[in-house]
């Protein structure tokens, strides 16, 4: 659709076409080891969900409309429609699993065995769960034929249910997190949505989403999957400082989408950044706000002064340029940090929606540095694994080279050197050309480099009408 | 005063020393480690510790409660930085007392000390904030290239010498032992005051301590405070074992993570080249990263690098190398200390309210002096006249346990920490 004549549309998500004919599969890993994360950084999949992120981001900004601002607030939340609240029932249903599954009262080291058994029930339950409240997909895109159907339920199942922590570390981090972001960009990939109801997948899905998540940390005392600790942005999770931020920045005008999100500034009726290091403001927002949410979480949690447990958020909130400058590092840093880390991404399975394919525009590959650090095979004789083979009490630390779990013996060391990062670790269309200082980042640099790759137009023109 | 006290004074307060003094710093701590074995010899009496990962005011409440270096003999194994706000401190004052006191503080290599993890989990953020450039970070890691692998602890004494400590609950002095029972386990809490005293011939080893242990933090806590089963004749639950020749000045091996299937003997791991950035796979990996779990034999580890190892292999490898008690470190415990597999191994954790959040309590684990002075005899530590018919031909004979002394602590007080001034934010932020 899109012309030279045209204004560059702003990036959507692109809708499969309503016919039976795509053949859906079952996702499966294929990040093993460094190539195939500079693959991954290249590839539809990338591309798709770096598209639908920021396509989320745009729509929680203000939009000012007839000489007014609406502001998202969670407190009052756009209407729902159907495939809204049939996504809700089904995260009611998950978090209504919790009550079938307390903590177990027995020996453990950390983390909740019973966890396992929430997990379980999930188990259980997800097919018929997303049969039940998903179906409309179900009636333009299989029709009656099951055995297409079943790869359909795989398919969606597979992003579901890798949405909630790990069963076997009893941890949850940041590519759980992003799990779910995949599974609501199947579901818009396959028209469940109505067109425009971004800002509502955000406040009434993402939201209580990681509502569920914040109660299962807590019941099950879940590790942070392969936490910084105080070095990182937070334990758990990245998206609601990402929509959060959005929620705060200047308004924009909704029709037009040629213009990128705005950069710096702020609502004039927003917080100023400072105020989360002052807990009342932080009460104030956290019912309305995404960003305060999760730093009420955050004081909920930890005890100790705020600016030595969460040094990065305390040096955010020193930011001059407000909400919107941000946002832009947010999803800068998320793009390295999450999409860009091996350990978090590596898990990620590929399917029919998002494809395990080379994105044929993506900026060609720099050479990545890692390539020298090869997957060798591991020839260490190790006995065959005892009959309970191996299912690991909660584990802190993953290496940062860490294969997945249950997974052969080589490819033990793919080796995603984090000294050596020369996987361009911002490519994400937001990645800015900023050649600033290295100041976070791992030694040699060459992410900077890297940042330079892609996307000084964050709005790359794209054929991306939706086909109504 | 030295410039040496006066670093160590620096550091305590929680101030960096300057870069040119780390430089100096670590330049001698090389020195010294160099000529250190891949596995040390330390004497008992001794304080072992687990993880630290920066948290200093922690590792203050630590010497609060264990005593001070040099007064008392430290054993750290290892995981000093990362997570942590204040790693640098950490392991810089730990690394000034091992160059002011060799002998009186061990410091043995964690996973976390090593270029590649410390780039991901926070000690290089942390070096590069503090001082601007990663000069401090590099020289830092090129001592962790020289921190010794493990460290096998001698003339430990198998019953603990009594204390004039009190009960913490005044009503447990009525049940307390009998005199003439020797005491294998006592728990104290922070104060000094004892939660817990287990004798040696009734105290069942299949137990976790975990759930005896008495700590308030503690969700998952038993009630079962005096376990009475007895144990099978030859493990180190019964009274079977004593009097047996060998049985005093048992050895104990601390390593981080825990046991490599490459290494079936301690003299092995004194063959590895250790100076070198922790590898990916193989035995120097192992050491740091596997985990012992309830499995049969080995498996593979959740963490992608080392391996699960279950009760056999300990078992196997104890008797084997004569040991009687492998400690370690590496994983995060609610109650700063697990014993497993019939207390032939356990990890201590040393880091209270992990990052901030985690609710657990930490411990450190007191080996007491055997009078003996077997401590300085010659040992081989190897297999000799133990592997004939190989370990598992017949009944493993466990070796009796040293006494243990646990004492736990929570997280040092919050108190008045100034909010120091914003930095300048990740290059993201820019």
């Amino acid at each position: 659709m899109t012309t030279s004549a045209q204004a560059p549309k702003a990036m959507r998500l692109e809708l499969l076409p309503p016919s039976t004919a795509h053949t859906f599969t079952t996702p499966s890993k294929r990040i093993n080891d460094g190539n195939d994360l500079s693959f991954f950084l290249s590839s539809t999949a990338y591309r798709d969900l770096t598209v639908w992120i920021l396509q989320l981001n745009r729509s929680m900004f203000p939009i000012s409309k007839d000489g007014k601002d609406e502001i998202c607030s969670l407190l009052s939340p756009p209407s729902s429609s159907s495939s809204i609240t049939s996504v809700q029932s089904i995260l009611k249903a998950l978090t209504n699993l919790l009550e079938k599954a307390p903590p177990s009262t027995g020996p453990r080291r950390f983390g909740n065995v019973a966890f396992r058994d929430w997990f379980n029930l999930v188990e259980q339950d997800i097919e018929s769960l997303v049969s039940t409240h998903l179906s409309s997909i179900f009636q333009i895109y299989v029709s009656d034929d099951h055995e297409r159907s079943n790869e359909l339920v795989n398919e969606l199942r597979s992003y579901l249910i890798g949405s909630f922590g790990s069963p076997q570390r009893l941890d949850y981090g940041t590519g759980h997190e992003l799990s779910f972001l995949a599974f609501l960009g199947c579901l818009w990939k396959l028209d469940f949505f109505q067109d425009g109801e971004e800002r509502t997948i955000v406040s009434s899905l993402i939201q209580p989403y990681l509502i569920l998540i914040r109660r299962l940390i807590l019941t099950y005392t879940l590790e942070p999957a392969g936490s910084h600790g105080v070095w990182g942005l937070d334990d758990h999770s990245f998206a609601p400082y990402i929509f959060g931020s959005a929620q705060l920045g200047p308004a924009i005008d909704p029709e037009d989408w040629s213009k990128p999100v705005p950069t710096e500034g702020s609502h004039h009726s927003a917080p100023s950044p400072a105020s989360v290091t002052k807990k009342d403001v932080v009460r104030d927002y956290e019912g309305s706000n995404m960003y305060f949410s999760a730093i009420q979480f955050i004081y909920d949690v930890k005890k100790g002064p705020f600016w030595e447990h969460s040094p990065v958020l305390y040096d955010i909130s020193g930011l001059k340029d407000g909400w919107g400058k941000i946002n832009k590092g947010m999803l800068k840093m998320y793009a390295a940090e999450v999409l860009g880390k091996f350990p978090v991404v590596q898990h990620f399975p590929f399917g029919s929606l998002f494809k395990w394919e080379a994105d044929p525009d993506a900026v060609a590959q720099t050479g990545s540095v890692h390539a020298q650090q090869q997957p060798v095979s591991k020839d260490v004789p190790i006995p065959p694994p005892g009959g309970s083979g191996g299912v690991g009490v909660g584990v802190g630390t993953a290496a940062p080279w860490a294969k997945s779990s249950g997974g052969s013996t080589q490819a033990f060391a793919t080796s995603l050197m984090p000294a050596s990062t020369g996987i361009p670790s911002t490519r994400a269309p937001w990645a800015g050309s900023a050649g600033a200082t290295t100041s976070m980042s791992p030694p040699g640099g060459v992410r900077r480099s890297a940042a330079t790759t892609l996307g000084r137009n964050p709005e790359i023109p794209r054929p991306l009408e939706r086909p109504r | 005063m030295s410039d040496l006290d006066k670093a160590i004074a620096q550091l305590r307060a929680c101030r960096p020393i300057p870069e040119n003094q780390v430089r100096e710093l670590c330049y001698k701590a090389r020195e010294l480690l160099i000529e250190e074995g891949n596995v040390v010899s330390v004497d008992a009496p001794v304080t072992i510790c687990g993880d630290i990962h920066g948290q200093f005011h922690d590792l203050m409440e630590l010497f609060r409660v264990g005593g001070d270096v040099p007064d008392t003999n430290y054993l750290f194994m290892g995981d000093f930085v990362d997570r942590g706000f204040y790693s640098l401190e950490s392991f810089l004052l730990l690394l000034c007392l091992k160059v002011r006191y060799p002998d009186r503080i061990t410091l043995i290599r964690g996973n976390h000390e090593s270029r590649q993890i410390t780039t991901v989990y926070g000690f290089y953020d942390e070096c590069l904030r503090k001082y601007g450039s990663a000069n401090v970070w590099r020289y830092c890691c090129e001592v962790f290239d020289y921190l010794a692998l493990g460290a096998l602890v001698m003339g430990a004494a198998t019953d603990l010498q009594p204390t004039d400590a009190t009960f913490q609950d005044p009503n447990s002095q009525a049940t307390a032992l009998s005199e003439p029972d020797e005491i294998e386990i006592e728990i104290l809490n922070s104060a000094g005051q004892i939660i817990n005293r287990f004798p040696r011939n009734n105290y069942i080893g299949s137990q976790d301590l975990s759930q005896i242990s008495n700590t308030p933090s503690s969700p998952s806590q038993s009630l079962e405070q005096t376990p009475s089963r007895n144990g099978a004749p030859g493990t180190g639950a019964s009274s079977a074992s004593r009097g047996s020749s060998n049985n005093t000045g048992s050895a104990v091996l601390c390593v981080h993570g825990g046991l490599s299937p490459l290494i079936d003997s301690i003299d092995k791991i004194r063959l590895l080249d250790r100076k070198q950035e922790v590898p990916h796979e193989g035995a120097m990996c192992d050491l740091l990263w596997s985990d012992p779990d309830e499995i049969d034999g080995w498996g593979l580890s959740p963490r992608g690098a080392g391996f699960l190892f279950g009760a056999d292999i300990v078992k196997c490898f104890n008797h084997k190398n004569d040991l009687s008690l492998i400690c370690r470190a590496h994983q995060l415990v609610m109650e700063g200390f697990k014993e497993m597999f019939d207390n032939s191994i356990v990890t201590v954790w040393s880091a209270p309210n992990y990052c901030y959040r985690c609710g657990n309590v930490a411990a450190i684990l007191e080996l007491g002096e055997d009078g003996s002075g077997a401590g300085y005899a010659p040992r081989t530590n190897g297999d000799v006249g133990r592997s004939q018919g190989g370990p598992l031909a017949e009944r493993i004979e466990q070796r009796q346990g040293p006494g243990r002394r646990y004492r736990v602590f929570e997280a040092a007080p919050q108190d008045s920490r100034g909010m120091p001034a914003k930095k300048p934010v990740a290059e993201y932020f820019l």
